[in-house]
């Protein structure tokens, strides 16, 4: 009994810590709940995940409403899921510290490319401080998944 | 290059078409939906309050501790807020009469000169339960919606009758606002006391920008107070939306100051998009 409440907090945990990012938003350290993305990215493209695709795609779908991005982030996310499965030159799975590059160029060009029509002083400012900071706790985040999985 | 069985790359080949294949969709979707984008805000008046509800959950332990602390330094605070009400009340009490008197004195001159001001047929008040700043959008989201009289197009106010937002999409119980300062909005305003209109313009910045002068004479300079002009229809016209700083910039209410808003419906001609 006990073994399988384990098993299935295990199991969940990927899960729990994107509605736990994504619930937590707060302006500046989490806007919109876009630390959401780190465990998205890492158990859709990294250790893919059972199931973790459709649920990454609902809360992409949500960071947008949240952002008011339209459906931004769930567009990038369908592209990157999509580019992924079609080459096979790179190995996105195996690299150093959890693939942290592959991770920093699709937050990137994410933030670059979000931001790029309303560029000003301000905005500027913000996706540099969010692409620091996200890049920063990617790899906090996704050890911590890691540990849990008992993957280590 | 990734080795793989002939299987595992076959299951992800489809799955990668599949998503490939939402993509068209999603852009056509964004084309044709435009401007209200009726089946994804539905979409998300049903998976954001699911979502909410798993995430309260979720997350209570670390709430519960925020809101712990946030309740300390609000009654440490209260007791100097107290003693400062108590002599605020007092002089407001003095004044009180005077008050009256300039009501009486302004009703009588609005009615002499003819001067038409709009005033809401309803008031809603509701809590920002969401502050969503971020980048370049600036929106948050209160307690009411639908099920409350809450609309798209409806005008939010801060308890002292300040401009917060516009209402952009209601779900049932909940309702998205966009800030005064986000990089969408963009509205029509009067500057008090000249008979001059222009755009203030949001830029995600705490201070938007203000142009587009009906009067090209006309200089703007610190202090003047901007309230919405009500021209097109789109907003109603004589709510305070805030002081200018300097030649372009205004000083607007902060979304991230509030936690209780007025929201105020009009009879308005058109929607605010």
């Amino acid at each position: 009994m006990k073994e399988n409440i384990v098993k299935s907090l295990r199991a969940l945990f990927p899960f729990l810590s994107v509605i736990f990012l994504w619930r937590l938003s707060i302006p500046f350290w989490n806007p919109g709940g876009i630390l959401a993305i780190i465990p998205i990215f890492y158990c859709t493209f990294i250790k893919p995940t059972p199931w973790f695709m459709p649920f990454g795609l609902i809360f992409s779908f949500l960071l947008d409403y949240n952002l008011g991005a339209l459906c931004y982030w769930t567009a990038l996310y369908c592209l990157c899921y999509a580019l992924n499965g079609f080459q096979s030159f790179i190995d996105v799975q195996h690299r150093d510290f959890n693939s942290i590059d592959m991770f920093m160029l699709y937050i990137g060009l994410g933030l670059v490319f979000f931001v790029i029509a309303n560029l000003n002083w301000t905005t500027f400012g913000r996706t540099i401080w969010l692409f620091i900071y996200m890049s920063v706790l990617y790899m906090p985040i996704t050890r911590m998944i890691n540990r849990v999985k008992n993957d280590r | 290059m990734i080795e793989k069985s002939t299987s595992s790359k076959m299951l992800t080949l489809i799955k990668s078409a599949i998503a490939a294949a939402v993509l068209p969709v999603l852009f056509i979707y964004i084309m044709i939906a435009k401007p209200d984008y009726r089946i994804m805000n539905r979409l998300a008046h049903i998976v954001l309050p699911v979502a909410n509800v798993v995430g309260d959950i979720i997350t209570w332990p670390v709430r519960v501790v925020g809101n712990t602390i946030a309740d300390i330094h609000e009654l440490s605070i209260l007791r100097s807020e107290n003693a400062e009400l108590r002599v605020r009340l007092d002089e407001a009490m003095t004044r009180n009469n005077a008050c009256d008197i300039a009501i009486a004195e302004n009703d009588s001159l609005v009615r002499q000169i003819g001067m038409a001001r709009q005033i809401p047929h309803r008031t809603i008040i509701a809590d920002v339960i969401h502050d969503n700043r971020t980048l370049h959008h600036n929106t948050f989201i209160i307690n009411r919606g639908k099920a409350d009289g809450v609309d798209s197009g409806m005008v939010v106010v801060s308890p002292s009758n300040q401009f917060a937002g516009v209402v952009i999409d209601a779900g049932e119980n909940f309702a998205r606002v966009r800030s005064v300062t986000d990089s969408e909005t963009n509205i029509a305003i009067h500057i008090a006391g000249y008979e001059v209109y222009g755009f203030l313009t949001g830029n995600a910045s705490r201070t938007p920008t203000v142009g587009l002068f009906s009067d090209p004479q006309f200089k703007p300079a610190k202090d003047l107070t901007l309230v919405t002009s009500g021209i097109s229809g789109v907003l109603p016209s004589g709510i305070f939306v805030g002081k200018m700083k300097n030649s372009t910039d205004v000083d607007v209410l902060q979304p991230g100051r509030l936690s209780r808003v007025i929201v105020l419906k009009f009879d308005t001609a058109l929607e605010y998009r």
